[in-house]
C-alpha cells in the first residue's frame, strides 16, 4: 500500500528511556527533508502541535508496556493506524527493565515507599503481546538510518529488507578480530540479529545482544563456548538476560 | 474553583503534567506531576556484578546516557579505590562534553527555539528555512559526532568500561574533529549572538531556590568531589544524603525531597551563579528573564564546552598510542562509592554499596530534575500570580517547566511519583 505524502505519523512512547525517538532526531541532516513528507501527530518531545487525527498512516511505538493504562493507549492507536511499527529493544522484547527479579510489588515498595504498593503495574511486556505489529526495528538503540529507511520504504509501499544472520557474519565481512575466541570475552555476536555492522565488536567491545536473538540461534553451542572461555553459569545467565536472550 | 491542566507537557523529555488551581480567577496552587512508568533500576542492579551495572544504568535516559554511564563507573571505581589512567579520563571527559553540547543544542534549538519564533516545533522552522534551526541541528550533530568518536555509539556509549576505556579512537578521526571544532569556535560567537537577540521570553520574577553544583574547583569542570551550594557553602559529595535528605518516609507517600538548605536549583543557571560567586567564571550573566536565563546560561556553556573540547583534543592528539587505557584489578573488592557529576540539566549523583565479591548490594541515584521538582512549582506560582488569562497561564507554565530542561525519565527514580490511573478523574 502506497502513501501520498505527507504521511500522518505518530510517535508513541511507553516504558522506555526515549532513546529511540532521540535516535530519529539524531538524523540531523535529514530532518528538513523529513519535514516535507511527514505530518506529526502526537510527538510530545518534538512538537506542541499534538494533532490528534482520527486515522493515522503510521504509528511508531517505543517502549515496553507495564500498566493497563498503557495497554489501553496502545489498543486505541492500533485501531486508528494503518501500520504499526515496534521500535527498539523495549518494544520488541521488554528491554533491560524486564530484568527485575522477584515480586514486582516488593521492588515497587522498596523504591517508591508505600505509594509504590498502590501502583497498578506489571512486568515489562513487548508490544506484540497485545497488538498486531506490522514492522520491527531492533536495537538499543536502533541505528539512526534504520528509522529513516523504514519511513522511506513505507512511503513507497514497502518495508526495508534485512538479512537474517548473526552479528558474527558482519564481523567476518569486516574482518574483525574474534573477541570470543581470542579474548574469551562474553560476546553475544553468534546469536544476535545483525544489522548494526557489528558496531561494538568492531571497536573491541563484546556484543551485548541489543538487537535480539537471531532465528535458529545455536544457544547450546554458545553456552558451551562460554563455559570453555571460563565464564560462570551465573555470568552467562546475566549476560543473556540483558536483552531477553535467556530462555 | 477552576483547575487548568497541561497534559502532556510538550517539548520536554518524558511524561509530565502541570495542574493550576484558580480561585476567583487568581492562581492559588500549582502541582507538577511526573508520570513516568516505573522502571525499577535501583532494584534491577542489585545482585549484579558491578562492572555490568554502568551498561544497564545508562538505559535510565538516552539524552544523558553518557553522563549516567560515566557517573556510575566513577562511583564504582571510587568504591574500589581504582584510579583510571589519565588518557582514559581525558576520553571520558571528551565524551561528556560531546553529550553536553548535544543536549544543550537539542534543548536550545529543538525545544526552545520554536517558542522564540512562536511555532509549535522545529519541523515548522525547517519548513520555513529559518537559518538558526538548521545551524542548531548542525551543532547538535557535532556534539553527537564527539560522542560517537569518544564513546563508540551516540546513545548508550560502549567505550567507557570499568577501570578506564575499552579502546583508543583513531588519530585521523580526532584530527577531523579538531578541524571541525575550529569552524565551530570561529562561528559560535556570531551564531550565539543571533540566538541571544531573540528575547521573546515571558515576563519573569527572580529565580527561586538554593543553587547547588559540583565541579567548581579552581577551574570549572563537569565532575568534582564536593558540592557547592548557596552562598559558598561546601560539603563532600559522599555526604549528599545529609544535604538533600531525600529518603522515602514511612508515614507518607511524599518523600522529603529537600534538606534544610533547600529547595534546590540545579542546572546551567545554578552552575553559572555559583561559578561567578567563586570567581571562576569570567563574565556573569545579566540577571533578567528569571528562570528563562537558564537558556542563556546554556548558550554560555556551549562556548565553554567548545573551548574545553579544543584543549582535550590537543592533549589527545599528542598522546602516545601505547599509553595504558585501563587499570586492571586483580580481584574485585567491596566498598561504598559516590560520584557527583554535572549532567547537562544539573547535578547527578550515583551511590553504590558493593560486597567483597564485587556484587551490588544497594544503589541510590539522585537526578537533576528530582532536585528541581520543588522549585519548578514554586517558580510557576511566583511568575504567574497576577496572570488571569487561561491560555496564557497554560502557555507560560509550560514554558517555565521547559526552561529547566527537565528530564523526566531520569527524575522518576527518587521523587514523589504519581500513579497515572489514580489521576484519570482529572482528564
Amino acid at each position: 500500500m502506497k502513501f501520498v505524502p505527507p504521511i500522518k505519523l505518530a510517535w508513541l512512547r511507553f516504558t522506555s528511556c526515549s532513546g529511540c525517538q532521540l535516535t530519529l532526531l539524531n538524523n540531523e541532516d535529514s530532518l528538513a527533508e523529513l519535514a516535507h513528507v511527514v505530518e506529526l501527530h502526537n510527538f510530545p518531545l518534538l512538537s506542541s502541535a499534538c494533532g490528534n487525527a482520527e486515522a493515522l498512516d503510521v504509528a511508531l511505538v517505543e517502549g515496553s508496556l507495564t500498566s493497563p493504562g498503557e495497554v489501553e493507549r496502545l489498543l486505541a492507536i492500533r485501531r486508528k493506524s494503518r501500520l504499526l511499527v515496534a521500535v527498539g529493544a523495549c518494544a520488541l522484547t521488554g528491554g533491560v527493565n524486564a530484568m527485575v527479579k522477584g515480586e514486582r510489588h516488593k521492588a515497587m515498595v522498596s523504591i517508591y515507599g508505600k505509594a509504590g504498593a498502590e501502583w497498578d503495574t506489571f512486568p515489562p511486556q513487548p508490544i506484540h503481546h497485545f497488538v498486531k505489529v506490522d514492522g520491527q526495528i531492533p536495537g538499543c538503540p536502533p541505528e539512526p538510518h534504520e528509522l529513516l529507511q523504514a519511513i522511506a520504504a513505507i512511503l513507497h509501499g514497502g518495508w526495508p529488507s534485512h538479512q537474517v544472520m548473526p552479528v558474527c557474519m558482519e564481523c567476518r565481512i569486516n574482518e574483525n578480530r574474534c573477541l570470543l575466541e581470542e579474548d574469551c570475552a562474553p560476546c553475544l555476536g553468534p546469536i544476535t540479529q545483525a544489522g548494526c555492522d557489528a558496531l561494538c565488536p568492531g571497536l573491541g567491545v563484546p556484543c551485548e545482544g541489543c538487537r535480539g536473538v537471531v532465528p535458529e540461534a545455536n544457544r547450546d553451542e554458545l553456552y558451551r563456548l562460554f563455559i570453555t572461555a571460563g565464564l560462570s553459569e551465573q555470568e552467562i545467565r546475566h549476560r543473556l538476560e540483558r536483552f531477553g536472550a535467556a530462555l | 474553583m477552576i483547575r487548568l491542566v497541561v497534559d502532556p507537557l510538550t517539548r520536554v523529555e518524558g511524561h509530565g503534567r502541570v495542574e493550576l488551581q484558580l480561585r476567583d480567577g487568581k492562581l492559588v496552587d500549582v502541582t507538577v506531576r511526573l508520570l513516568e512508568a516505573p522502571r525499577l533500576f535501583e532494584a534491577l542492579v542489585v545482585g549484579r556484578r558491578c562492572d555490568e551495572v554502568p551498561d544497564l544504568i545508562s538505559r535510565i535516559c538516552a539524552i544523558c546516557s553518557a553522563t549516567h554511564k560515566v557517573t556510575a563507573l566513577q562511583a564504582i571505581e571510587n568504591a574500589m579505590a581504582v584510579k583510571i589512567p589519565p588518557l582514559a579520563a581525558a576520553y571520558r571527559e571528551l565524551l561528556l562534553l560531546g553529550g553536553h553540547i548535544q543536549s544543550h543544542a537539542l534543548h536550545l534549538f529543538c525545544l526552545i527555539l520554536p517558542d522564540l519564533y512562536g511555532t509549535p516545533d522545529i519541523i515548522e522552522l525547517l519548513r520555513q528555512k529559518v537559518p538558526l534551526a538548521q545551524a542548531g541541528l548542525d551543532l547538535k550533530a557535532f556534539g553527537n559526532r564527539i560522542q560517537k568518536i569518544a564513546g563508540g555509539r551516540v546513545i548508550h556509549p560502549v567505550n567507557p568500561v570499568f577501570g578506564g576505556i575499552a579502546y583508543q579512537p583513531g588519530h585521523d578521526e580526532l584530527e577531523k574533529l579538531a578541524k571541525e571544532l575550529l569552524c565551530w569556535q570561529r562561528d559560535w560567537p556570531d551564531f550565539s549572538a543571533r540566538l541571544l537577540q531573540l528575547d521573546n521570553y515571558p515576563e519573569a520574577s527572580p529565580v527561586i531556590g538554593t543553587a547547588v553544583a559540583t565541579g567548581l574547583q579552581d577551574e570549572f569542570a563537569l565532575t568534582g568531589d564536593c558540592l557547592w551550594y548557596g552562598n559558598d557553602n561546601v560539603i563532600a559529595a559522599s555526604d549528599y544524603a545529609q544535604l538533600f535528605a531525600e529518603r522515602p518516609r514511612p508515614d507518607t507517600h511524599a518523600k522529603d525531597a529537600t534538606g534544610k538548605a533547600g529547595p534546590f536549583l540545579t542546572g546551567a543557571l545554578a552552575r553559572d551563579r555559583l561559578a561567578t560567586g567563586r570567581n571562576i567564571s569570567r563574565n556573569a550573566l545579566a540577571d533578567h528573564h528569571g528562570i528563562h536565563g537558564n537558556n542563556l546560561a546554556q548558550v554560555k556553556e556551549v562556548g565553554w564546552a567548545l573551548h574545553r573540547v579544543g584543549q582535550l583534543l590537543e592533549t589527545l592528539l599528542r598522546a602516545s598510542r601505547s599509553e595504558p587505557l585501563r587499570t586492571d584489578l586483580a580481584q574485585m573488592q567491596g566498598g561504598i562509592g559516590t560520584a557527583a557529576m554535572e549532567a547537562p540539566r544539573g547535578l547527578l549523583l550515583h551511590h553504590y554499596v558493593i560486597d567483597e565479591w564485587g556484587t551490588i548490594v544497594a544503589a541510590d541515584i539522585v537526578t537533576p530534575t528530582a532536585l528541581n521538582q520543588r522549585v519548578i512549582a514554586a517558580q510557576i506560582m511566583a511568575d504567574l500570580t497576577d496572570e488571569k488569562d487561561h491560555a496564557r497561564l497554560r502557555e507560560v507554565a509550560e514554558r517555565i517547566v521547559r526552561a529547566y530542561d527537565p528530564c523526566i525519565s531520569c527524575a522518576v527514580h527518587l521523587v514523589t511519583v504519581e500513579n497515572p490511573s489514580s489521576l484519570s478523574d482529572y482528564q
